[in-house]
């Protein structure tokens, strides 16, 4: 049985502004050494989304316009995306894709815009001040350190039923006062980790894939593919 | 000028003549000590110039090097910042050091702006003419977003309503807000205007800016930059003035093209590199230069090419080319597809601030072509060089073929032995600059900048 993983680049034309799409290339990259075959889909303004479709979602940081303009159409996808989250499919939100998954986020010029709720954190603005640098964190319930690169000036508080990503070892992270970064609620994880979160942070990598299958293929014996993948991380 | 800016000005001068006769340097030292005397003495200095503004996100140097090689058919004396310092001191160091013109006589300025210092440069020189190239995502965590960079440009156009903005018509964002001044746009009009396509996926800049809607195009030359309309509100390129009618040959060494109808000729490679030339031909057609000096002035330009220059090592020919950001970084990739040899390649990324401190934009980079090509041996470094060796696998380019290398010093070593006479570098802007002070040590690159 040839396995596959059908992945949504939500807005990829124009939420990708942190080399998101690096983690649908590392994706590929590890399923190509356990022969699982990767295919991918810009799902934009014009189509529809559709959850059954797809098995794996990458919903990316856009620059403050084009983030307008996505929050304008994301209503009509709204219920396809909570039904992706519910069915327990793995989504990597980033940035601007995390804070519009939320209850509500105040862009940079100040504006409150209601967020699709597929989420419970929600997110406020500094003022004069960006948060940007190298990040690490730690994953508490797996012990591991991610690594990555942050840029952003909106502040997230987590709401319920999420928990966070890690805790921040270095760097700003979700405010900058609670000490997390990113939220995880099921399957889904939103943070602020610029783009290619899976490339710099290989373990990482390898559970959401083996999330996403395990999803797929309920019945199948994965032990020996797990042993199979090779993760690297920098 | 007030005994003041006197003073200030003969203390740059001095300071300018000390550094440059026995401390080798002087970029933009003598402009820092001639601000803190006078912070005015800019727009003392500059009134005595007619000034061109060169600004946009890639390809400022070279424009600039090309619009004064074009400018020189005409006029004597063209006062420049060839060192690449594009901000307020550098360019007060550049009219310091400056021949000062004949009195009574108006001389001419061509200075490459960096984009955010346009506007406090024009709060003290009034130019006449802006040349914008293009604005792409580049350095995020310095510039922001496409559209601050721009504002910021524009923030600057606004201080002189009378300039002469000459634009590229191909980037839509150049034709996104109204301006008072008179506007000239160039383009290319080389294909057939009767396509409907969309840009690439990873490419900025693609929503209409009346509607919002997404932009599709009778053709694109590369990311975003072609014969853009919006089907659902009418929104359109501009009418250009001056035009690529055509493209007849692409080497790394070489394009042959048409502007206008007539040919050109330029020893370089890349499809920037046509923009650039464009660029300087709009601006010598727009002070009445003609279209046979212009190419005159093309034939003398092989010596402007700094950024992309061949370096014997040991009999190998390598080139340095200098990457960003994605897009410049692709039109590399572009360029490299163009070359007839088997070649090696060798990619050196450091993340200090004059790269960028964040590294993700190379996952937009179109590396996954560079396996498909013919090359030898690829090398990857800098202090970076675990981002790039890990970009360079998922590429899917062969472990067996990949050597890793974070030492500059030594990937000089290992170019003296790779398999091929044409050896390629890309590099950021720390890590070029590196090699580049290695080089010259070891006597492959001549003294000089």
């Amino acid at each position: 049985m040839t396995m596959n993983i059908r992945v949504a680049h939500l807005y990829g034309d124009l939420m990708n502004t942190y080399g998101d799409i690096g983690n649908i290339l590392t994706l590929r990259f590890y399923a190509k050494q356990i022969g699982v075959e990767v295919t991918d889909q810009i799902v934009s303004l014009e189509d529809d989304f559709k959850a059954d479709d797809f098995d794996f979602a990458v919903f990316g940081g856009g620059q403050d316009f084009e983030q307008m303009v996505v929050a304008k159409d994301l209503p009509n996808k709204k219920d396809e995306i909570i039904k992706f989250i519910e069915q327990n499919k793995p989504l990597i939100a980033v940035c601007g894709g995390y804070q519009m998954l939320g209850k509500y986020y105040v862009d940079a010029s100040g504006r409150k815009l209601p967020g699709i709720s597929a989420m419970n954190h929600y997110t406020e603005q500094q003022h004069e001040h960006r948060f940007i640098g190298n990040i690490e964190i730690q994953n508490e319930a797996t012990g591991q350190k991610y690594h990555g690169f942050e840029n952003h000036q909106g502040i997230t508080f987590l709401g319920d039923d999420e928990h966070a990503l890690g805790k921040v070892l270095k760097g700003y992270g979700n405010n900058g006062e609670d000490h997390t970064e990113g939220a995880v609620h099921k399957n889904t994880i939103g943070t602020y980790f610029h783009g290619p979160i899976m490339a710099r942070n290989g373990n990482f990598s390898k559970q959401m894939m083996f999330e996403a299958l395990e999803n797929k293929y309920p019945d199948y014996d994965f032990t020996d593919l797990k042993a199979k993948v090779k993760p690297e991380s920098y | 000028m007030t005994l003041r800016s006197e003073l200030a000005t003969l203390a740059g001068r001095s300071s300018y003549w000390f550094l440059h006769n026995f401390m080798g340097g002087g970029s933009s030292l003598p402009g820092k000590i001639t601000t803190a005397i006078d912070p005015d003495v800019l727009q003392e200095i500059g009134k005595n110039y007619e000034v061109i503004i060169v600004s946009g996100t890639n390809g400022k140097t070279l424009t600039t090097a090309l619009v004064v090689q074009v400018l020189k058919e005409k006029y004597d004396n063209i006062v420049t910042n060839k060192t690449g310092s594009n901000m307020v001191q550098g360019i007060t160091s550049t009219f310091l050091e400056a021949k000062r013109p004949t009195k009574g006589k108006k001389g001419i300025a061509v200075l490459e702006v960096d984009e955010a210092n346009v506007k406090p440069i024009v709060e003290k020189i009034k130019p006449k003419m802006f040349v914008l190239t293009n604005i792409f995502r580049d350095q995020l965590d310095r510039y922001g977003e496409i559209y601050t960079t721009y504002q910021k440009i524009l923030d600057g156009i606004k201080l002189a309503p009378d300039a002469v903005v000459l634009a590229n018509g191909d980037e839509p964002i150049f034709h996104s807000k109204e301006l008072p001044n008179p506007q000239v746009y160039y383009g290319f009009s080389n294909e057939p205007a009767k396509g409907d396509m969309k840009a690439a996926p990873n490419t900025d800049g693609i929503l209409c800016p009346v509607c919002q809607h997404l932009l599709h195009y009778h053709y694109i030359v590369y990311a975003n930059l072609g014969d853009y309309f919006c089907p659902n509100c009418g929104f359109q390129r501009p009418d250009l003035r001056f035009k690529v009618t055509d493209v007849s040959e692409r080497t790394p060494k070489d394009s042959k093209f048409a502007i206008d109808g007539n040919q050109y000729e330029i020893g370089v490679g890349g499809t920037y590199n046509i923009y650039n030339a464009l660029a300087a031909y709009a601006v010598g057609r727009e002070v009445g230069i003609q279209p046979d000096q212009i190419r005159h002035a093309f034939d003398n330009n092989q010596r402007l090419f700094g950024r992309q220059e061949e370096i014997n090592v040991e009999g190998k020919d390598v080139s340095i080319i200098l990457v960003k950001n994605p897009v410049g970084t692709n039109q590399v990739i572009d360029l490299l597809a163009t070359e007839p040899d088997s070649f090696s390649f060798v990619g050196l990324l450091n993340a200090e601030y004059a790269d960028g401190i964040d590294t993700s934009w190379i996952w937009d980079g179109e590396f996954e072509r560079l396996p498909a090509m013919d090359i030898k041996q690829f090398e990857t470094g800098g202090k970076r060089y675990k981002d790039i060796t890990f970009r360079l696998k998922v590429a899917g380019v062969p472990d067996d073929k990949h050597t890793i290398q974070p030492d500059l010093g030594q990937v000089i070593e290992d170019i003296k032995h790779m398999p091929t006479q044409k050896v390629y570098i890309l590099a950021t802007y720390t890590a070029m600059m590196e090699m580049r002070a290695r080089l010259m040590k070891q006597g492959y690159i001549k003294g000089g900048k």
